[in-house]
């Protein structure tokens, strides 16, 4: 059966009284993803945008079993989790929500020990790329050139390619994503939660706030990360690179629409010069062959 | 029951076992390696229904553990000095969520610089986390309280972690006869497990969200009277073991008194040392010198109305293995603040496995009586003055 957006969006998980901002990419992700997911999953939320978006406890507005933990914490309490389900028997998915901040960052250990041991986890990264529940820092997954509150003249170093490390650790299932393209992402999912062992899924969440752009254009944004072939959509199965149709142009550098398009509809980028533009597109052309090696076969990682 | 010829990680080890843990989440460091790697080796031989999952750092270690336990299931750790550090922002997350775990503290001196011998600090470091923490003084009670310990914080009155600290090597390596309860005996003491909330997809509940400062701070004060109602559940459950598990030991009350009833003088100590303590006390009872010693066993919750019986009316002498920098020791203060008025003296000593046995307590205890001032520091041995600086050859 294949939903339309407007039957993705009824279908959730996701209750009324959320405290995200207006146009928050990740309370779209959580729609999204739920509707994917199901019922049977706990979903460990750490710090982050999640844990206030949820709204004040004892209530929540996450209709899962919700843990929410530390930062460094994820992927380490969703293994107890999952250890604890099979102990009991139970077909429950263990889900850790994290920002980038807590993926790239402080967090770093603690996925690469839960991949190398392929606990049977679901991690979902929801990548706005800074530490936006702060108030919009720099993180490891902040691109070059975008100005935060601790880089006001921009980053100078380049993104942190969270997928790739991930897919060097060869666990079964490795995906990228946006939320300008809610169908690909549920697709995804569904097919991470059936996976046993490590998956790892990093969504694209453009954010209005740290990003500056208008709440109402978030997906817009999104679409065109992927449309200029900033973000890539691809999935990695046991060692096999799957493009996603919506950026198979990418792989011919040709057909790309330019950066500039990308860059200019949000006011993180409005200093950036020709030099760090440059810079941004060499990470991506890079980025794109490796891609590429993958997926005709020649290069595994 | 049997008895067996083990070390205190190894007596650790059977708690574990025999307790039916569900989920440990281990990573070595020394001094209780031994634990986890027994565990390990119980488990490649078939003997233990413990799932273990080898995380790659102490914080992930103790997250690891208290992610099972939110999932329903009886679950432990071990650490030890930079461990339980780094561990700490996890141990404070557990007893914030009133989650029933149990984690041994093999003690061990905090760097820099490295040192691997034993002292109290690391433990010590945890006192206002809101977990009871018990400390062994043989291997024989680091298993039975370990045991305990399950009993003790599933209770709907408790509904807080637990920590049981046993002195590095001293109690860790050193082999001593203990008595091994049989499963049997142990199933009847430990009822099936107990928490206040599960994460559960039938019963979907959010456990750490935001809370507003007023639920918050009501939260905070129910750990604080979990702490002091937990001295009823200790104790019952101290009786239940010695009725239904293992016949000897003491615990019947939180806290242990030795020859106290007569003494014009009290020694405060915790730990392996209590026994050195009361060997003295013993040769200097021949000696005509009225000496008992009270062993503290629970430092939270802190046993006030025993301490105040105990050790009012007499000059009293607290041995601390941990220092409070720049205070004093952190059972001298404990104790000082139960008994305000009373004739109170700390030494600090034992640090970094400075080694302390009933020769060097006979000394002090001499010291604190003819010269009730002036010691607070004891070293057994001549030490030279320390240079901060590497000292260089200058020609
Ligand atoms: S800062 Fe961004 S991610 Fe966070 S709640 Fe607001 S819109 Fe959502």
């Amino acid at each position: 059966m294949s939903l339309g957006v407007r039957d993705i969006l009824n279908k959730h998980k996701l209750m009324p009284g959320t405290s995200a901002c207006p146009g928050c990419p990740e309370n779209i992700a959580m729609r999204i993803i739920s509707t994917a997911l199901g019922e049977n999953a706990v979903f460990v939320v750490v710090a982050g945008c999640s844990s206030v978006i949820q709204g004040m406890g004892p209530n929540s507005a996450y209709n899962y079993p919700i843990l929410n933990v530390a930062f460094a914490a994820g992927p380490a309490a969703a293994s107890g989790i999952a250890a604890a389900m099979r102990t009991k028997g139970k077909n429950v998915k263990a889900v850790v929500w994290a920002g980038d901040g807590g993926t790239a960052d402080i967090g770093m250990a603690s996925l690469s020990g839960a991949a190398e041991r392929n606990e049977d986890i679901l991690y979902i990264c929801v990548d706005n790329e800074a530490y936006m529940n702060t108030g919009g820092q720099r993180s490891g997954s902040t691109p070059i050139g975008a100005s935060t509150t601790t880089t006001p003249s921009g980053k100078r170093h380049n993104k942190k390619n969270i997928p790739f490390i991930m897919m060097a650790h060869r666990v079964p299932y490795v995906a990228t994503a946006s939320v300008g393209y809610p169908h690909d992402l549920m697709e995804k999912i569904k097919k991470a939660k059936e996976i046993r062992g490590f998956s790892y899924v990093q969504v694209l969440c453009p954010d209005p706030y740290g990003w500056m752009f208008e709440p109402s254009k978030t997906a817009e944004v999104a679409k065109l990360a992927v449309q200029t072939c900033y973000w890539p959509l691809f999935e990695y199965e046991n060692g096999v690179l799957r493009i996603s149709d919506e950026c198979l142009h990418c792989l011919d550098k040709r057909t790309r629409k330019p950066i500039e398009e990308f860059l200019k509809i949000q006011g993180r980028f409005k200093h950036v010069d020709q030099q760090k533009i440059k810079e941004l597109e060499e990470y991506v052309d890079e980025m794109w062959e490796k891609l590429r090696l993958m997926y005709k076969g020649n290069l595994k990682l | 029951m049997m008895e067996k010829v083990i070390s205190g990680n190894d007596a650790v080890a059977l708690a574990v076992k025999l307790s039916r843990v569900k989920v440990t989440g281990i990573y070595p460091i020394t001094p209780q390696t031994y634990i986890i790697e027994s565990l390990s080796e119980m488990k490649d031989r078939g003997e233990l229904e413990t799932e273990i999952i080898r995380v790659e750092s102490e914080h992930s270690a103790m997250a690891a553990t208290f992610g099972a336990a939110a999932a329903g299931v009886r679950a432990y750790t071990a650490t030890a000095s930079q461990g339980l550090l780094y561990m700490h922002e996890m141990v404070w997350w557990v007893a914030g969520s009133r989650i029933p775990v149990v984690m041994t503290v093999g003690t061990r001196a905090v760097g820099p610089p490295w040192n691997i011998w034993n002292e109290h600090t690391d433990f010590m470091s945890e006192r206002d986390s809101g977990w009871i923490m018990a400390f062994a003084s043989t291997p024989q009670e680091a298993m039975d309280l370990s045991i305990m310990a399950f009993r003790i914080t599933e209770d709907e009155r408790v509904f807080l972690p637990m920590m049981v600290g046993m002195d590095g090597f001293i109690l860790s390596h050193t082999k001593t006869r203990v008595y091994v309860p049989s499963q049997e005996e142990v199933d009847s003491y430990l009822p099936p497990r107990r928490q206040p909330y599960v994460l559960d997809p039938e019963d979907p509940i959010a456990m750490g969200n935001m809370f507003s400062p007023e639920d918050y701070m009501k939260l905070r004060e129910s750990i604080h009277r979990a702490q002091i109602a937990s001295k009823e559940v200790i104790v019952e459950a101290g009786k239940e073991y010695m009725k239904r598990v293992v016949p000897i030991g003491s615990y019947s009350t939180l806290n242990e008194s030795y020859k106290l009833e007569d003494a014009d003088y009290a020694v405060v100590v915790m730990g392996a040392w209590s026994l050195d303590a009361m060997q003295a006390v013993d040769e200097l009872r021949k000696e005509w010198l009225k000496v008992g010693v009270y062993r503290i066993r629970f430092v939270r919750p802190w046993a006030e109305e025993e301490v105040v019986k105990a050790l009012k009316d007499k000059s009293v002498l607290v041995l601390d293995r941990s220092v409070s920098f720049g205070r004093g020791g952190q059972l001298y203060t404990e104790v000082k603040a139960s008994l305000p008025d009373a004739d109170i003296k700390g030494v600090i000593t034992g640090l970094g496995g400075v080694s302390i046995g009933k020769n060097e307590m006979k000394a002090i205890i001499r010291k604190f009586v003819e010269r009730p001032q002036g010691i607070e520091w004891f070293y057994p041995k001549e030490v030279g003055k320390i240079e901060l600086r590497s000292p260089r050859y200058i020609k």
